[in-house]
């Protein structure tokens, strides 16, 4: 029988009870927080955190079709989202392992960023000492920016309390994780190196079996301007040639890209050769 | 329909890209219209020191510098020192931040604002002129007409009036350091704010 049906079955008082009883399930496992344009939400993978181990958090942005919130490098313009944990002694939270953006033109400005429904996974370390059977309180403070044509800065204060167990069965969230971590963009080692030739900064890769390439997104910002660069490949070599940025003032020991091939994506980092 | 395609095809290869000025060239001359009616030339202020303040009443990050009095202070300290001020608005007609001359008087008027004028540049011609991307972007002109500073307002990217205090002001340092017959120590930072609103393309 359908939620729907039982739930028009039920009669006044226990139907009452029963709405009660759902959200005092529910809410624990919901950490929401509702603002204009986009949804807010802080996921677990894992019901429980287990000592010495880490358990991955999600930060949840739902956004209003044609709104985006911004990627690590923002681009042009825009800032990235950003978090702030209150977390109890001896936790740590890593980095957003930032999924890859999409590229957002609008004329002459160049943005990347997310739209629709995206999961920013965190890392949570336990401390090996944290007792089973207490409660950890984990909050975020999530500061974003959501533009469509206008721009509106966003807070939103996220939390879960999750018990310490020995062992942790699944979130109901978790295969969104599974989800987000197999469309992460692989990490790979491919041979190569970044010059600075005048006023531009070219990325050369070398792979026997290199994809073709459309677009890259560098990390880094005041390193390359963000119109997507030239790409020449002949299924060994890949050059990516960036004009440098207008705010370029020294070359880091080693630049971070994302490359984009149609649906799939790769994460490289490249030394930055002197001339 | 021949002259109609035409007009298109033109219309297509109009638009400019984003141009690059650079810190140490000279900065380019434009001429715009004020709020009140009265034109202004970059080259007819040669001999002053010249700020391009770029501005959408609407932006968060232009709410940030004016509601926490940042811009007002920076621009009056500026014109007392005999610099001139000028705020720019590129929004494109229809588009967010686009206002009519009376529109801007209103929003000077509620923001005391004391720019020595607030420049409408709908057809967005001055702001590809200088590559404005962001609302604010700054731009500090020299007496002889050089642009000595460019890029953002100040060193931390936020929309959060409580660091305007932490943070270094790049306009006010430009200017008392070439008021001082210093260099420029930084000449450029990163801009950040809204994007301008150009027409779409």
């Amino acid at each position: 029988m359908s939620a729907m049906k039982f739930f028009r079955r039920s009669r006044g008082h226990s139907r009452m009870r029963l709405l009660f009883t759902f959200l005092l399930a529910v809410l624990p496992l919901l950490a929401r927080a509702d603002d204009e344009h986009v949804k807010v939400t802080l996921l677990c993978e894992s019901s429980a955190l287990v000592p010495g181990q880490a358990a991955w958090l999600g930060i949840q942005l739902q956004h209003e079709p044609h709104w985006h919130t911004y990627w690590i490098n923002p681009g042009d313009s825009g800032l990235a989202t950003k978090l702030a944990w209150q977390l109890p002694a001896g936790f740590h939270a890593d980095e957003i392992d930032w999924p890859t953006p999409t590229r957002i033109t609008l004329g002459d400005l160049q943005n990347f960023g997310y739209e629709g429904d995206v999961l920013l996974p965190v890392p949570l370390h336990v401390p090996a000492d944290a007792t089973p059977g207490t409660m950890a309180h984990v909050a975020a403070e999530v500061k974003y920016l959501v533009c469509r044509e206008e721009c509106i800065p966003g807070k939103a204060s996220v939390a879960l309390d999750l018990p310490v167990r020995a062992t942790a069965a699944p979130c109901p969230q978790q295969p969104l994780f599974a989800a987000a971590r197999a469309a992460q963009a692989r990490v790979v080692r491919w041979p190569g190196a970044a010059h600075i030739r005048g006023d531009r900064l070219d990325v050369e890769l070398h792979a026997a079996d290199l994809p073709a390439i459309s677009d890259a997104f560098v990390v880094q910002r005041k390193l390359v301007d963000y119109a997507p660069p030239r790409i020449t490949h002949d299924g060994v070599e890949c050059r990516l040639s960036f004009a440098k940025s207008d705010y370029f003032s020294a070359a880091p020991a080693q630049i971070d890209l994302v490359l984009r091939a149609r649906a799939n994506a790769w994460r490289a980092s490249v030394p930055v050769s002197s001339p | 329909m021949k002259h109609f395609l035409f007009a298109l095809f033109a219309l297509a290869f109009a638009a400019p890209a984003l141009a690059k000025v650079a810190v140490g060239e000279a900065a380019p001359d434009f001429t715009l219209t004020d709020s009140n009616g009265k034109s202004h030339s970059l080259s007819q202020y040669k001999g002053k020191v010249v700020v391009l303040e770029w501005n959408n009443p609407k932006c968060p990050f232009v709410g940030k510098h004016y509601g926490g009095g940042n811009m007002q202070k920076q621009q009056a300290d500026a014109s007392a020192a005999g610099v001139v001020w000028l705020t720019i608005n590129s929004s494109a007609a229809g588009k967010q931040g686009d206002v009519s001359a009376a529109e801007a008087n209103a929003y000077i008027a509620k923001v005391d604002g004391k720019q020595t004028a607030y420049l409408l540049d709908t057809s967005g011609k001055v702001g590809h002129l200088y590559g404005a991307k962001t609302t604010p972007h700054m731009f500090v002109i020299d007496k002889a007409g050089v642009l000595r500073y460019m890029g953002g307002i100040d060193s931390i990217k936020s929309t959060d009036k409580e660091d305007l205090a932490k943070a270094t002001q790049y306009v006010p340092q430009a200017l008392a350091e070439l008021a001082a017959g210093k260099p420029v120590s930084v000449p450029t930072a990163e801009p950040y704010g809204c994007s301008v609103e150009y027409a779409a393309k």
